[in-house]
């Protein structure tokens, strides 16, 4: 029965593909390429297309259906003056500054910060573990394992570190006089939690990008360099700095974008009402209040955002590698 | 110049350092000693900055540790180096006690990331195939269009996905109760398999590219079809992209927070991934700080081994799939 069964699914498949075979290669790419543009499709470019279309709608919170009449762009208004109706419950941020810019505030910020921190940091990292040590594969284990934990348990470390009960940290930047009781409660004190620990997470992406570009670079270039007397500095200016340019813009680039997007960290530290990013307006828009066509109004703007930002990384990018050639 | 003058400043500086000056303190003889030989210097702070990275990446997960065996009634006594009790139940109790059975949720994450996995490599071997060795009309402007899909934040996807996965659909009634996909791995594991695609796409596509054409055509000699070639001879022949390609997806799905967080209710049986199960233990009246770590640990472990045995290829597949992008 098997080898029967088998044999007719040989046949049923070999039509389909004797077909494929007879066509050109454009067809042929087409045709593989159809899975991975379905899926694209269904996860990416259809949503994103209804996030614009429910964003012009009117929010309907009690009706079956969430999303009222067409309202234009009346609910962007709305958000931009601040007088759209979302779950506002920032602590110390100035409350007189509408909703949508305190996230584009948190999320601007929190982006820029942390990858400034990170390209820091994660060149140190790299210029570590770019050296002939013994033990090398270790110490690179070890720094690549915080980029390698799930997003829920970097944010339970800081989440425990920093809860009065247990953790010993908020005691310790209390007795700096920096931080107040309960730092996970009030906005800008958990800012700076959360941005720790995306740097603790993160910095060694950064390491390994900034790494292939180190190892990229001629070693005889430093000879010379070495020759012609140039100090430990100004090899690292001259040579090392312009040649990982490229490199580090790539690494900078994926950095922002996944920064911008920053939710599972608040969420499960802080909390979304605590520090507001952008996505997390977007979830607590629809979860807590039922304002889907706010919340997708909200997500539209997150999206042309990071659109915006990627646009003007790219031009950089090409200036800079138009400047090389 | 005059003869009795040192040839070499360098060698006036060594037997400088080695005059003994027994009236210098420890401290002022080690820094004259880093002076006149910097070489030293920049080996000392080397050893330092790699200590310093060593503890900063690994203490927390050592704090952990300390708090998933303090007893939760001595919870309050977890020091910064030490436990405040001795009681490794809790690595027993969040299986069994406190009804949250988080084996469930790590088996329903495991679930996720083993098919999402099969999934991307599939299609995305697919895809790497025609963007690595084909050449057809609309190459680079479809390459663009992978490269920016995985840039934007999946919140922008979110709210119609959450609505489609809500609608009954009465094809898959035999599949599933309802007919909706909510609440089930599907909901998860659609939309996280699209946004991870674009990375193994370019993983795939440098090393399917590598492969020589002669290999291929002399499949195609002995009677395959172009899609056989693909799967008996380059795919094999790629095994370490492959092996890159899937033990990063395994990892960025296992951690992923957004979509796992958002398309399940939360319930063990009703698929909510290893997330839910940590948060769970955060609950409305009481927090067990001791089973969320004890949770956290076990739940980070399979990465950690993953990372272990795999950092080579998670190394070159981070670099060259951000870098080719």
């Amino acid at each position: 029965m098997t080898p029967d069964t088998s044999e007719q699914n040989t046949r049923l498949w070999a039509r389909p593909l004797n077909w494929l075979e007879t066509k050109g290669d454009a067809v042929f790419a087409y045709v593989l390429l159809a899975p991975a543009f379905l899926l694209l499709a269904v996860v990416a470019f259809y949503p994103l297309v209804r996030t614009f279309e429910f964003s012009l709608r009117e929010d309907a919170i009690r009706s079956a259906d969430p999303f009222g009449a067409f309202v234009g762009l009346d609910n962007y208004e709305a958000l931009l003056t601040g007088e759209a109706l979302l779950p506002q419950q920032f602590l110390d941020l100035t409350f007189e500054t509408p909703i949508l810019q305190q996230a584009l505030f948190v999320t601007l910020a929190f982006a820029i910060l942390s990858v400034l921190f990170e390209t820091l940091i994660g060149f140190g990292q790299a210029l570590i573990i770019d050296k002939e040590f013994y033990g090398r594969r270790w110490v690179r284990v070890a720094i690549i394992i915080p980029y390698a934990i799930p997003i829920v348990i970097q944010g339970m470390i800081f989440y425990l570190m920093f809860s009065p009960r247990v953790g010993f940290a908020t005691e310790f930047m209390q007795s700096l006089g920096l931080f107040g009781s309960n730092p996970l409660s009030s906005t800008t004190e958990s800012f700076f939690i959360v941005l720790v620990a995306d740097v603790w997470k993160t910095s060694a992406f950064m390491a390994l990008l900034i790494l292939a570009g180190l190892q990229s670079i001629d070693r005889q270039l430093y000879d010379v360099a070495r020759v012609t007397g140039a100090s430990p500095w100004q090899r690292f200016k001259y040579i090392t700095l312009p040649l990982i340019a490229p490199a580090l813009l790539v690494a900078m680039l994926f950095r922002t974008m996944d920064a911008m997007r920053i939710y599972g960290l608040i969420d499960s530290t802080a909390g979304c009402q605590t520090v507001p990013s952008m996505s997390c307006l977007v979830v607590t828009a629809f979860n807590e209040s039922r304002r889907w066509a706010t919340a997708s109004a909200v997500a539209f703007l997150t999206a042309v955002t990071i659109g915006v930002i990627v646009l003007v990384y790219l031009i950089g990018l090409r200036d800079s590698e138009s400047g090389m050639t | 110049m005059s003869e009795s003058e040192p040839e070499h400043p360098d060698l006036a500086a060594q037997e400088r350092s080695e005059e003994p000056d027994l009236d210098r303190g420890i401290v002022e003889a080690w820094a004259a000693k880093m002076i006149s030989n910097p070489d030293r210097a920049y080996k000392a702070s080397f050893y330092v900055a790699t200590i310093f990275f060593l503890v900063t990446t690994l203490f927390p997960f050592y704090w952990l540790f300390m708090v998933a065996i303090t007893p939760s009634n001595s919870i309050g006594d977890v020091g910064v180096l030490t436990p405040g009790g001795f009681n490794p139940e809790a690595f027993i109790d969040i299986f069994v006690g406190f009804g949250i059975p988080f084996h469930r949720y790590i088996f329903n994450s495991f679930l996720i990331a083993t098919v999402s996995t099969v999934l991307v490599l599939f299609v995305a071997s697919l895809a790497g195939y025609v963007f690595g060795r084909l050449r057809f009309r609309g190459k680079t402007p479809l390459l663009l269009i992978v490269l920016v899909v995985s840039f934007f934040p999946p919140a922008a996807f979110f709210i119609p996905l959450n609505r489609l996965f809500n609608q009954n659909f009465d094809v898959l009634r035999p599949l599933l109760a309802d007919g909706s996909l909510f609440n089930t791995p599907f909901a998860i594991m659609i939309p996280v398999s699209a946004l991870y695609l674009p990375l193994s796409i370019f993983i795939l596509m440098t090393f399917y590219s590598q492969i020589p054409d002669g290999l291929e055509d002399a499949a195609r000699v002995e009677g395959t079809t172009r899609l056989g070639a693909l799967f008996r001879v380059i795919v094999p022949l790629s095994a370490p992209g492959v092996a890159t390609a899937g033990v990063l997806t395994f990892i960025t799905v296992y951690n992923e927070y957004f979509f796992s967080s958002l398309m399940t209710s939360g319930d063990p049986q009703k698929w909510a991934p290893m997330l839910e199960g940590i948060l769970a233990f955060r609950g409305q009246y009481e927090v067990l700080f001791n089973l969320m770590a004890a949770a956290s640990i076990v739940a980070v472990l399979p990465v950690a081994i993953l990372v272990i045995v795999a950092q080579e290829k998670i190394v070159s597949g981070l670099t060259a799939g951000a870098l080719k992008e």
